[in-house]
């Protein structure tokens, strides 16, 4: 079976729009959150969310889009997106560029394109507002591309002219974690020798404000301290947008082409928590089992973990859950136990998003030799106890790290990566 | 064009189709007070300024004067405008250079979708409203102008041209690949138009010449000669009393023929070629090959004799296009040899001068 490596990646969410930014970052565990001015408005009991910078794209028309110049984006290709899907768009052309791959390389049959989004209910509003008031043929002829919950996928599988596999994922907030292990499936088998996985999140009003209606959203008008995974006193997630792009391809052919490696990823693993559509299982049984198959698939122990990067969004009931499948899985006090960490602390939790940009935070972890901590815990959740949650950088990276995610249904995805020696 | 993309049909644009798509006044009722002003309302000049925000300000202005005033003049213009606000910048000067001749698909890369943005904005600019099928037939600019032109002025619709594909062609035509140089064809009954895009690897490019694949002169001047023949062969003119015979059409002589760019691969050629006098068994045509907006020849005069088919031929030769299988697989001599013999007492008739 052939050996999967990591030979890009691509970033624009809250915390940086490349790879130098988002590390610069971690490094100083500087977050991205900040006051968003569609949140003021009295009737809206949430203010904070992780924006993305330097991109403007609150209006439903891409042609009033701003970005920065190094993106060149045709009209006829720019006017199917929504705000994630040039955020995937950026990412991935950055991921390409630091895989160093040529156009032939991505355009031929050997290379496919996962993704993962919810599509976008910005325009998907924007166009059904549009149908009702002005008529269906009065609707943009790209409408419906934009919109639904494909459009990562359509827009960036034609845009980069993709010629192997493609398919999107939506799974909620683990569907780039599915998107990064089914195309890790697609390389290990054999049928493909690289893939490129993109997940994005337009993260704006749209997307973000309805988990408050589910109590999901922290309420804490403090950027500051609004996000604080494992913290005693967390109330909910702050929601975030962007897009991360990851290259994979078979070890054979990052060699053959001289490319730089970030990583392995040896396995992954999924599971299921059979409970309930929207809380997650109160031990967190299904990533419980995720982690123990993404273990299995991957041939190591337990013990050779170093780091894992929680799925920990900020909320009272997911954090427990993943903290007790992490002692399920790991024991209290192991002697060898993982340093344990929720980078959402600093980019707020990205849903579509938020797997593969954790699994990006590790590789590039990995590559830059540190391991990022879980900032803003002021007083550790005692449910932490036995666990060690790390609340600053460590100075050495981690040669094995675990990211997990959990998404509603209750699906649980656990990926390993792995640094070569 | 094509209307299909990806399994799906391009919206129809039938005003009957949906009770969405009314309009507060009907385009005749404009054209017919044509110059009686009507000035807009504020939020109407507006909306339209809102619309139009991406034009020109003569495009915009344009519409203003059109739709307060009902005068036609100018709005071949509006509709250039917002053709041009579609395109990319680097496409711009292309419009602006080309004549009518300018194609869209081809020349601007207007593909199917873009089109349907610009017809919704020509539609809510004009308030007309445009048919699907009558959008198949706008291929060039010249077709956009003269349509909107007779839609504007109430106007009947000019003669609607007949569109031939190469499958089409190749089933008609006695010439076939590799010496075959009509890949599309659009018809009129004045004029044919084609295109021929030079692939790179045609056999006779090896030897014109030495180093240096150049289209041959002799080459322009027989894809000129193979249009001519679609067009005796597909349209139905008055003075063809029968169908005519794919394999009883011969070249016969030139004249006045001038060349005037060199031609290589990948080079789009659009042929043209217009009826002179036809009246059996002779058809005399003018013809010209452009590539982009350049110049690439012309000939004052292309001679070809013709004969109608046989009473037995001439069910299958009118029926449809697949006369040429049976003629083919009858025929003796390969067709890329036919175009070469001289008919019996035709070349006697004329000189070629290349």
């Amino acid at each position: 079976m052939p050996k999967v490596v990591i030979t890009g990646l691509g970033f624009i969410c809250p915390i940086g729009n490349d790879q130098t930014a988002v590390v610069d970052s971690l490094r100083r565990l500087r977050h991205g959150l900040s006051l968003y001015p569609r949140f003021d408005a009295p009737n809206i009991p949430v203010k904070v969310a992780g924006l993305v910078k330097d991109f403007s794209i609150e209006s439903p028309d891409p042609e009033d889009w701003k970005f920065p110049d190094q993106y060149k984006i045709r009209r006829e290709t720019l006017r199917g997106f929504a705000p994630h899907v040039l955020f995937g768009h950026c990412a991935l052309t950055q991921a390409i560029a630091d895989a160093k791959l040529a156009p032939d390389d991505v355009s031929n049959a050997d290379t496919g394109l996962f993704t993962a989004s919810a599509g976008s209910a910005m325009m998907l509003h924007h166009n059904l507002t549009r149908l009702e008031k002005h008529g269906v043929m009065r609707c943009s002829p790209l409408g419906i591309v934009a919109s639904v919950v494909g459009t990562l996928s359509y827009n960036l599988v034609a845009a980069f002219k993709i010629l192997g596999s493609s398919c999107g994922f939506a799974s909620a907030c683990a569907s780039s974690g599915h998107a990064l292990g089914f195309a890790w499936e697609e390389v290990a088998a054999g049928r493909q020798k690289r893939m490129l996985v993109v997940g994005g999140e337009d993260g704006n009003l749209e997307t973000v404000l309805p988990f408050a209606g589910m109590r999901a959203l922290s309420l804490n008008p403090d950027p500051n301290t609004a996000s604080r995974p494992f913290d005693r006193e967390r109330d909910g997630f702050v929601g975030a947008g962007g897009a991360c792009a990851v290259v994979l391809e078979t070890e054979e052919e990052a060699v053959r082409r001289g490319a730089a490696i970030y990583c392995e990823m040896p396995g992954w693993g999924m599971a299921s928590d059979g409970y309930n559509v929207a809380i997650s299982h109160p031990d967190g049984s299904g990533l419980a089992q995720a982690m123990r198959l993404a273990l299995r698939r991957s041939g190591l122990q337990p013990g050779d973990v170093d780091y894992i990067n929680a799925h920990a969004t900020s909320t009272p009931i997911g954090d427990t859950s993943e903290l007790r499948a992490l002692k399920t899985v790991f024991g209290v006090n192991p002697s060898d136990g993982p340093a344990i960490s929720s980078t959402k602390a600093l980019t707020g939790h990205g849903l579509s998003l938020a797997s593969i940009l954790e699994a990006g935070l590790c590789a590039a972890a990995i590559r830059h030799g540190f391991t990022p901590g879980s900032a803003h815990i002021q007083n550790l959740d005692p449910e932490a106890e036995g666990l060690n949650i790390i609340r600053t950088n460590l100075p050495e990276g981690p040669r094995v790290a675990m990211t997990n995610s959990s998404g509603f249904g209750g699906a649980n995805v656990s990926l390993v990566l792995q640094a070569t020696s | 064009m094509s209307s299909i993309f990806w399994g799906m049909a391009m919206p129809e644009l039938r005003p009957e189709n949906g009770a969405f798509f009314q309009f507060p006044f009907s385009f005749f009722r404009v054209s017919s007070s044509v110059h009686v002003s009507n000035p807009l309302s504020p939020e109407a000049e507006l909306d339209l300024r809102e619309q139009l925000k991406r034009c020109s300000p003569e495009t915009v202005e344009g519409a203003l004067r059109y739709r307060t005033t009902g005068a036609p003049d100018g709005v071949g213009l509006v509709v250039i405008g917002i053709i041009e606000r579609f395109l990319d910048p680097e496409v711009r000067p292309r419009l602006h250079a080309g004549g009518d001749g300018l194609r869209i698909f081809d020349d601007l890369g207007i593909d199917s979708l873009t089109m349907v943005e610009v017809v919704m904005l020509v539609e809510d600019v004009l308030q007309i409203k445009i048919n699907n099928d009558e959008l198949r037939d706008l291929r060039t600019i010249g077709d956009v102008k003269t349509y909107i032109n007779c839609r504007i002025r109430g106007l009947p619709l000019p003669e609607r041209p007949v569109h031939v594909h190469v499958a089409e062609i190749m089933a008609l035509m006695p010439q076939q690949p590799p010496f075959l140089f009509v890949q599309e064809a659009t018809l009129r009954s004045d004029e044919a138009r084609g295109v021929y895009k030079i692939a790179g690897d045609e056999f006779f490019l090896e030897g014109h010449f030495k180093n240096n694949p150049v289209l041959p002169a002799s080459i322009m001047l027989e894809a000129l000669g193979q249009l001519a023949v679609l067009f005796l062969l597909k349209t139905k003119r008055a003075e063809l009393t029968a169908p005519v015979s794919p394999s009883k059409i011969f070249f016969t002589a030139c004249d006045g023929v001038r060349c005037q760019r060199i031609c290589k691969a990948g080079d789009l050629l659009t042929l043209v070629v217009k009826p002179k006098r036809i009246k059996h068994p002779l058809g005399m045509f003018e013809g010209h090959i452009t590539c982009g907006n350049e110049k690439v020849a012309f000939a004052e005069e292309i001679c070809l004799t013709f004969d109608y088919a046989a009473a037995d031929e001439a069910a299958t030769v009118e029926g449809n296009g697949h006369a040429h299988a049976e003629n083919g697989a009858a025929s003796p001599t390969p067709p890329a040899a036919r175009i070469l013999q001289p008919p019996a007492g035709g070349a006697e008739r004329g000189t070629a001068r290349l």
